[in-house]
């Protein structure tokens, strides 16, 4: 996902999570160091008994010298909260053994809470640092006492303050000191952090604090959430995502069932769960059968009767009539440009439906204790969830709190908390705490899906086959306008356009004159909820411009490795600029080269084999991430099957805080890439979706993963994000060298062996 | 009344027969380290071993194992130390760690069968066990690390 | 003219009504105080024990869930479904006022101690063949059981199936009486194994095919035949399995419930394993090897074994790595990781589906009802189940595995219309007695 902070401070949210304004805005206008939390005085806590140093809010320090972090962001599997920690840590000069995680639950304090975009690292970067930084320096003074030593001759290392052969350790210090110190806004600001060289745990190898408990049993989900006295609960979903009511609902079968209860319909105010049928029992064995045993009758909507090809027939027409749309990018002279062409290229590309199919169904837990409601579910945009809960329920958003758990797979589907919103009503309704557990079919016709889109792609080249024009455009369903309108910056032409959508179109290659227009598929977003999956727009948008680049090397009768490195000569807009994107473009170069040279581009291959290439700079022109792959691919011509053979990706991401953790990240989003360019896809068919379990939706498996070859250009930058951008280059990258391979050339994502025989052909 | 071992101990379930394995010992014997994922025997998260061989307890209804020997992750070694798990931990295998109960548990099962499994070996065998993170390069060597301590030899 | 020759007719239809009446006709056997318990030697009643095993009695004679020998176990047949009769020494209800003669009538004659004909989903035309002193032992094991209270419940047959007596036309038609001939020329293990099979064993009940009357068809003994929704596979020459059931495969099988190259008893050959042959001695299960082994002529075979085990292996693999085919997908990620081999050999529990006859026989009934059902902790081999998929599975899905696999492990004719095969055994499953 990209430009939150940028929206949001556009939108003025007092909470902005800007880099900069991560603590202030947290705590007011200072941030106490002292035996204080946000909102007491100093005074009120000087004389409380809990020896705990919590010089701010993102971590306390006891008297054994524990360590907890406050982590914020959700954990699904990107070891987030080791990350974090390790951040502060470094800064602290804490014991690493001393480090623990505390994942809290949502709380105004915490500011705008949301976990996607692979924003964490670079957002939580400089404010965690320099908490971390501010705790070391109070200790030091405090310690400096306690040693009876001036201050200047103490340093912190490894949860000690040491002067010469004096020491004392974190913990005593707590436990005897009188700390209390305040830090302004300002001096927090311009507290300075430690030289890249000096550092000792970032960038240091370590085992993720997590892990363990994922290995025994003990990990907790929020399937695995449980109260006193809860009943379960499970939905019957309605045909159609927005257009459904319930008509009628006959429970006669399942009044058989042992330990079934009864069946309501919601009443939404918050229109999140329209049509839906809540089957409890006192099991979720019993509301499970029983579900299956109640009949309810619904009223669609037109939308009940549209298909994927509706979709994409849709978005065409968009996309032919100019005047609709919203343009990101509008250079002048785009028209002269392409009048003036010597040669032009224009081809469309277009990509399915796919499904999150995070591998724990949704699921929430609901409870109403003294007039809060508590949901204990995983999720990684509590802020974005909590006044739809509090509009569904009726309550200040006060009255709502989300209890946070470990996620079983998120890839944005948990970014979009709307599975909250039935457990909550339900509990409502039955006045007692309610599970909600969705079968994974039922998770399915649920899922915000990745909406199918059509891309047109337009090239103009001039003298000597130089590139003079580049036009984009793009139509799909878009997430944020259907999830968070206000979240939608304008165009150029003063049209809102969904961010997350067309972000990737607007790329980092020198084309000329450049338009970039985004298209909203009204269709798509009435039929369905679109959703934010893996790298979002890029998903598709890369595909395109990948594939499109080496669509135009071709017509240039240039080498598609050498045709990138040209246009990607950091000149102009593409110079890049601090903090995060400092070196632009020929960051992305240096990727693109060093990729190709890993995977010996160039050199001779055995028959039907080819080598091609894709390069990204993740979602955010303001936090690049620049990743090149290379993908080797085999192509029976007999039945158009492709065997990926390897991936070679190299990745600039800056600083890597955590390197096994980020080599992690890059194996599981670049096998997600291989997985959706080869075997997932759907289709929505007359108001849901095809593929509803894996006996027809079959993501890539063991069996599946290619040799991978991963390398990290060393970088002391600002690190960026790793989740998501090594997804998007895999699918281009294999089109790239099915061309290379046979010279058949696809266009559609997935990649069926259908298509390739029907490419073969062409 | 349905009795069984679990992990070593005997218990008895007064519940309906048809009740499956996998809700028996999440919601009423507590055991929640077996996961629910696709409820159609295709993911693996929720393998347990039943009489020491990998069975999707999603599948499994309680009077199919009255009498049998069930045991979990929470069972497969008392102190988390399996060769396996310890593996998993050295190769920072499992992501989000949804999948990795029924992984390591399948694990379990292919070690039996296959003390020295090949990369195909591994491919059929955990073929159904579908890991959404694609954690798949740590768990192959995973596997390829306890596969060889189980042995006493080093990996090749 | 007319009235006159009808008249004769009718006459003659009654002349011959009354003919065959007499000849149906069946005095009832005076019926006995129940013998003690006690009054029957224990060595006897061991005897018979093994016997019944052998005979699979329990199997027919209990229901799901009921009394051991209490009956009321149903056999769906093409023509209605047919209760089995309660055998514990209940008075009222059981055969406790049967004397041994009564007994040894039922099982040579197939007729009631009140002269009833008993219908032929009885093996009677099997049970003939009894010597008299296993019939003895018999009589001793069942008369010491625990008796039950068990009403027989009525049999679904339509008139004029329902009237027993017609059953004596069957007799006529179809059922030879006699006890078992030794063959000349054949060793006693031999004699010995062919005793058990068409004797007690009653293996042709279900694999031999019968004709429309429901009898076993002469010239077609072990041809392989369709049963209560599966397929009791060929036990001649005709058998489809890739490798040869030589003694020693037999000998596996009949003893633990399956076996590496063959794969498991399943259905109600489980029962037959499990309930019944597991009562016999190891010589007793020899015996039925060398028997059966000589009638399949697997000698002629033997010599292919190791190649069609290899080739078997081989596509063991196939589905797993990069494969496009969402069919082999399914596979892979739903049965291959019990299913999968590698050389030299299979191993006994991971079924080697290429070996296995639920793949190579005519049609999927037996990978159908496998699939949906399942194998149980007690079924086939000891210890290691299948779940069923029946609740996992779509008709599709089903098919789908079974074309696929069908297609890739082995060289035989497509089966056809499959789905709505699947549709049809999902659907006799469920409306099951
Ligand atoms: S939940 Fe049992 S295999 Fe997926
Ligand atoms: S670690 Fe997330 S599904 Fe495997």
């Amino acid at each position: 996902m990209n430009e939150i902070p940028k929206s949001l401070s556009r939108s003025g949210a007092a909470l902005a999570t800007s880099r900069r304004g991560f603590l202030i805005g947290a705590a007011g206008a200072a941030v106490y160091l002292g035996f204080v939390r946000p909102g007491f005085a100093a005074t009120d806590l000087a004389v409380s008994p809990a020896k705990i140093f919590e010089p701010t809010i993102w971590y306390s320090i006891d008297r054994d010298g524990i360590v907890n972090v406050s982590i914020t962001k959700a954990e699904m599997g990107q070891h987030i909260g080791t990350a974090l920690a390790r951040i502060v840590a470094d800064e602290l000069e804490a014991d690493w053994e001393k480090v623990r995680l505390d994942y809290v639950d949502s709380d105004p304090k915490w500011g705008l809470m949301v976990t996607g975009g692979s924003w964490s690292v670079w957002q939580s970067f400089m404010p965690l640092s320099q908490a971390g930084a501010a705790g070391r320096i109070a200790l030091i003074e405090e310690g400096a006492k306690l040693l009876h030593v001036d201050k200047a001759t103490c340093s912190a290392k490894g949860g000690f303050v040491i002067s010469g052969a004096k020491s004392i350790s974190f913990g005593d210090i707590v436990a005897r000191g009188e700390l209390a110190r305040t830090y302004t806004a300002d001096e927090l600001k311009a507290m300075p952090v430690k030289q890249a060289s000096d550092r000792r745990l970032i960038g240091q190898d370590t085992r993720a604090i997590d892990i363990p408990s994922k290995t025994n049993g003990t990990a907790r989900y929020g399937i695995d959430a449980e109260v006193p006295g809860m009943v379960y609960a499970r939905p019957k979903i309605p045909p159609t995502r927005n257009g459904s009511k319930v008509a009628s609902i006959d429970d006669t079968a399942a009044k058989s069932v042992k330990g079934y209860i009864k069946s309501i319909a919601l009443d939404d105010p918050s229109a999140t769960v329209p049509g839906w049928v809540m089957v409890f029992g006192e099991s979720f064995t019993a509301a499970k059968a029983a579900a299956d045993l109640v009949k309810v009758t619904w009223t669609s909507d037109d939308t009940a009767g549209v298909s994927e090809q509706d979709v994409q027939d849709h978005a065409a027409k968009l996309i032919a009539d100019p005047k609709v749309g919203s343009l990101v990018v509008a250079d002048d002279g785009v028209e002269a440009a392409f009048a003036a062409a010597k040669s032009k290229l224009e081809q469309t590309y277009t990509t399915s439906s796919v499904l999150h199919f995070q591998l724990e169904p949704i699921n929430a837990l609901a409870l109403e204790k003294d007039g809060v409601f508590e949901i204990h579910t995983g999720n990684q945009w509590q802020s974005l969830i909590l006044p739809v809960l509090a509009k569904a329920l009726g309550v200040g958003e006060d009255k709502v709190i989300l209890r946070t758990y470990l996620i079983g797979g998120g890839f944005g589907r948990r970014l979009n908390g709307d599975y909250a919103v039935p457990a909550a009503l339900a509990a409502k309704a039955m006045g007692k705490p309610v599970k909600m557990v969705c079968t994974r079919a039922d998770d399915v016709r649920f899922d915000s899906f990745r909406s199918p889109s059509v891309q047109l792609l337009r090239m103009a080249f001039g003298e000597d086959g130089k590139v003079t024009a580049m036009e984009h455009h793009a139509a799909a369903g878009w997430p944020t306008e259907v999830m968070i309108p206000s979240f939608m910056p304008k165009g150029v032409n003063d049209v809102p356009y969904d961010p997350f959508a067309i972000s990737g179109a607007n790329h980092w290659y020198t084309v000329g004159a450049q338009r970039v227009r985004a298209v909203s598929n009204d269709l798509a977003n009435r039929a369905f909820r679109p959703g934010w999956l893996r790298s979002v727009g890029p998903g598709w948008t890369n595909w395109a411009v990948e594939s499109f680049m080496d669509e135009a090397a071709h017509a240039a009768g240039v080498d598609p490795v050498a045709f990138r490195l040209r246009l990607l000569d950091g000149a102009g807009r593409n110079a890049g600029s601090a903090p995060s994107a400092v070196g632009g473009a020929l960051r992305q170069a240096k990727v693109v080269a060093r990729a190709a040279e890993k995977a010996g581009w160039g050199q001779a291959l055995p028959k039907d084999t080819g080598l091609g290439i894709a390069t990204t700079f993740g979602q955010e022109r303001d936090m690049p991430t620049w990743v090149a792959c290379v993908a080797r691919v085999r192509v029976d011509r007999a039945s158009g099957v492709v065997t990926l053979e390897k991936l070679t990706l190299a990745v600039d991401a800056g600083t890597i805080v955590d390197p096994d953790g980020a080599l992690a990240q890059i194996e599981g989003g670049s096998l997600w890439g291989a997985s959706m360019a080869l075997h997932e896809g759907s289709e929505f068919a007359m108001g849901q979706l095809k593929d509803t379990n894996l006996d027809t939706y079959t993501p890539l498996r063991m069996g599946d993963v290619p040799e991978l070859d991963i390398e990290f250009i060393p970088s002391a930058e600002m690190p960026t994000g790793l989740g998501e951008p090594a997804t998007t280059v895999v699918g281009p990258a294999i089109g790239n060298a099915i061309f290379a391979a046979v010279g058949a050339r696809v266009r559609h994502l997935p990649i069926r062996p259908d298509a390739v025989l029907q490419a073969l052909k062409a | 009344m349905i009795t069984f071992q679990l992990n070593g101990k005997k218990v008895s379930l007064d519940l309906d027969g048809d009740t499956l394995l996998l809700w028996a010992l999440r919601d009423e014997l507590g055991l929640k380290g077996t996961k629910f994922g696709c409820g159609i025997g295709m993911c693996g998260a929720c393998t347990v071993h039943v009489e020491g061989r990998a069975t999707r307890s999603c599948l499994t209804p309680i009077s199919a194992i009255d009498g049998a020997e069930i045991t979990t992750i929470e069972g497969l070694d008392p102190a988390g130390q399996h060769p396996l798990q310890r593996a998993w931990i050295e190769t920072q295998a499992p992501q989000c760690g949804y999948c990795q109960s029924g992984q390591i548990m399948q694990a379990a099962s292919l070690l039996k069968d296959f003390p020295e499994p090949t990369d195909r070996d591994i491919d059929a065998v955990m073929g159904g066990n579908l890991c959404r993170c694609m954690a798949y390069v740590r768990i192959r060597k995973a596997i390829k690390l306890a596969a060889a301590e189980l042995r006493g030899t080093d990996v090749k | 003219m007319l009235k006159q020759s009808l008249i004769g007719l009718a006459g003659a239809f009654v002349l011959g009504l009354l003919i065959f009446v007499a000849l149906a006709w069946r005095s009832s056997i005076a019926p006995i105080e129940p013998p003690a318990a006690a009054s029957f030697p224990p060595d006897l009643v061991a005897k018979g024990e093994a016997l019944a095993g052998a005979g699979n009695c329990a199997s027919c004679h209990t229901a799901k869930d009921g009394q051991p020998f209490a009956g009321g176990y149903g056999l769906v047949t093409s023509f209605g479904t047919v209760y089995s009769s309660n055998i514990t020494p209940d008075p009222e209800t059981g055969i406790g006022r049967w004397s041994e003669a009564a007994f040894a009538r039922a099982l040579h004659d197939g007729v009631a101690r009140s002269g009833k004909h008993l219908f032929p989903t009885f093996p009677y035309d099997h049970f003939t063949k009894i010597d008299s002193d296993d019939m003895k032992a018999l009589y001793a094991f069942l008369m010491t059981r625990t008796p039950v209270r068990s009403e027989a419940k009525p049999n679904t047959l339509p008139f004029p199936l329902n009237i027993r007596m017609l059953q004596e036309g069957w007799k006529i038609l179809f059922f030879r009486k006699g006890v078992f001939e030794p063959v000349a020329g054949k060793s006693d293990e031999w004699n010995r194994g062919a005793y058990l099979a068409e004797g007690l064993g009653h293996c042709g009940a279900c694999h031999t095919p019968r004709n429309g009357l429901g009898a076993e068809k002469k010239g077609k003994t072990y041809a392989g035949a369709t049963i209560d929704g599966w397929i009791a596979p060929a036990l001649t020459d005709a058998s489809t399995s890739p490798v040869a059931w030589s003694e020693a495969e037999l000998f596996a099988y009949l003893r633990s419930g399956a076996s590496a190259l063959h794969g498991t008893a399943a259905g109600s050959m489980s029962d037959v394993v499990h309930d019944g042959l597991s009562k016999l001695p190891d010589a007793d299960i020899k015996a039925l090897a060398v028997y059966l082994a000589d009638i399949n002529g697997s000698s002629a075979k033997l010599a292919g074994t190791d190649a069609a085990v290899q080739k078997a292996v081989a596509t063991s693999g196939l589905g797993f790595t990069n494969e496009p085919d969402p069919d082999a997908r399914l596979y892979a990620s739903a049965c291959g990781s019990c299913h999968y081999n590698s050389g030299p050999q299979p191993l006994a529990a991971r079924p080697e589906l290429a070996l296995n006859s639920a793949l190579t026989l005519p049609e999927p009934t037996n990978f159908i009802q496998v699939v949906l059902k399942g194998v149980g902790l007690g079924e086939g081999m000891p210890n290691v189940m299948m779940p069923g998929f029946a609740q996992a599975l779509s008709d599709d899905d089903v098919a789908r595995l079974a074309v696929y696999l069908r297609r890739t492990r082995t060289d035989l004719p497509p089966w056809t219309d499959v789905e709505s095969k699947v549709a049809a055994i999902r659907a006799q499953a469920s409306a099951a007695p």
